[in-house]
């Protein structure tokens, strides 16, 4: 039961903390940037939902 | 300030923040060629934008050099900057 919890896998191990690898794709122009406080649309998560779809933002890069 | 000066503060800010962003993720992807060309892009058209900056409005760093009198304190302060452009 408990194997069945934490992933069969095995590529998870208990109390250890794991920050997948970021890996640049599009990118906000520097000043949608500026306002959204990142330059990567994978880290703009904001805290308000109705923020969030507000602007879906124009990607160059 | 003016429209324009202010305008072109905003846009040397917008630069200053992307190349935050563009170093800090360089610090843990050093070889990553789009990160890299993205951040010198950033890079030379902030420096751009700085010179265009300074040699019509004057320092924006204490750093600089000025004539005399001494240039860095001419007004405005940034406090005093209404940034309400929208």
């Amino acid at each position: 039961m408990n194997g069945e919890y934490y992933g069969r896998d095995k590529t998870m191990l208990l109390a250890r903390a794991y920050v997948p690898f970021q890996r640049i794709h599009q990118v906000y122009s520097p000043s949608e940037a500026l306002e959204k406080g990142t330059l990567f649309p994978e880290l703009y998560i904001p805290y308000d939902e109705k923020e969030k779809m507000l602007e879906e933002g124009k990607y160059y890069g | 300030m003016d429209r324009e000066q202010k305008m072109l503060l905003k846009e040397i800010m917008e630069y200053s923040f992307a190349l935050v962003e563009t170093a800090l993720y360089l610090d843990t992807h050093p070889f990553d060629q789009k990160a890299l060309s993205l951040h010198n892009d950033y890079s030379r058209k902030y420096h751009e934008l700085v010179s265009i900056y300074q040699a019509k409005y004057g320092p924006l760093t204490n750093d600089r050099m000025s004539g005399c009198p001494w240039a860095y304190i001419n007004g405005p302060w940034p406090w005093e900057i209404e940034f309400d452009m929208h």
